[in-house]
């Protein structure tokens, strides 16, 4: 009697032991059980990369803009007013591109393929077209561009480009070869969205022998758009509405 | 086979009211190891109805079946074989072996008490 006591507080402890392990495993969160390949963990941190850094911009946006609050609750007379209010005129023709510019960047000097034999299927090959433009403009836009010119138009918001036969259409003005881009930023990164291989102009220069020339300079000059939008459509929403 | 039923169930409870958590990593070893700890009690409730219940034998197999399991899952893993195959075939089915002793020896003690 006094063995088979002893034999089931045995068993007893360990049916415990047993029980309690089996259930701190069903307990585990298992969800996490899942594989994690090396792209979605580029994927993720590439997420929080941006995200981090929307959140970073917006801060600093609300303290920009407690400041401007500031400085127009601090006005007082006419003229500081007054002021003010250029200042901010200067501000928006500066961001929308009514404004001539002047800084460090690149130009672009694009010209047709001027080698007599053709290299491609047809001569459309050896052509500049409108959409190699607009890849060209994109990836400058990529790397920071701040300013940009095609034949002295300056690239607006609504600025298009389209194809016009042997040449193209800019802000409505007909432009042909060469085509000067000029672009203001910081010229290295410029550079290379335009030179760095497996880049679109990398492509059309090596690949399809269309001559570009591309120089970083210190002082380029982009001059302001020359016309004037005219909106028949759009409106203005009044913010509060 | 009464006393184990009972004691699973005071672990169960003691398991819910704990908060214990570990990283996943370790699931799939604790899990080998469970079994192997499972198969160790099947074989105390058989050795016991049987009579011959050894405490050593029971408490050595115990921890040693479960930590050699865990063992044998961890270095599965870094030897990329899966070897806590082995644990779970040889503890799985000495389960199943207990498990069918254990119902001869319950069903056939009925009859030979009246």
């Amino acid at each position: 009697m006094e063995k088979g006591k002893k034999v089931n507080l045995i068993l007893l402890t360990f049916s415990a032991l047993l029980g309690f392990m089996a259930v701190i495993q069903l307990n585990q969160d298992m969800e996490s059980y899942n594989f994690v390949t090396l792209r979605t963990i580029q994927v993720s941190k590439n997420e929080i990369a941006n995200t981090s850094k929307e959140i970073e911009d917006l801060e600093t946006l609300i303290v920009e803009k407690e400041e401007e609050i500031k400085r127009i609750e601090n006005t007082k007379d006419e003229s500081s007013a007054h002021s003010i209010l250029n200042e901010e005129l200067d501000k928006t023709k500066i961001a929308s591109g009514f404004c001539d510019m002047e800084g460090p960047g690149i130009v672009i000097i694009m010209q047709d393929n001027q080698a007599a034999e053709i290299v491609g299927y047809d001569v459309n090959d050896d052509v500049i077209h409108d959409i190699d433009i607009l890849n060209i403009l994109n990836d400058l836009r990529i790397a920071g561009a701040e300013a940009i010119s095609i034949n002295g138009q300056r690239i607006m918001p609504m600025s298009e480009i389209k194809c016009g036969g042997p040449n193209i259409k800019i802000n409505g003005k007909s432009l042909a070869t060469p085509f000067v881009i000029k672009a203001i930023g910081n010229p290295k990164t410029l550079y290379a969205s335009v030179n760095a291989p497996s880049t679109y102009g990398y492509k059309l220069k090596n690949l399809y022998q269309i001559n570009i020339e591309t120089s970083i300079e210190d002082k380029i000059n982009i001059s302001a758009y020359s016309g004037n939008f005219v909106f028949r459509n759009a409106n203005p929403t009044k913010e509060g509405d | 086979m009464f006393f184990a039923i009972i004691g699973t169930l005071i672990g169960v409870v003691i398991g819910l009211l704990l908060p214990i958590t570990y990283s996943p990593t370790y699931a799939l070893y604790v899990s080998v190891a469970i079994l192997a700890c499972l198969d160790s009690v099947f074989g105390g409730i058989r050795a016991n109805l049987q009579d011959k219940f050894d405490a050593k034998i029971f408490v050595s197999g115990f921890f040693g079946n479960a930590i050699l399991a865990a063992f044998l899952a961890y270095m599965g893993d870094r030897l990329g074989v899966p070897l806590y195959y082995a644990a779970i075939f040889t503890f799985g089915g000495r389960l199943f072996e207990n498990f069918a002793v254990i119902r001869r020896l319950l069903l056939n003690k009925k009859p030979t008490k009246k």
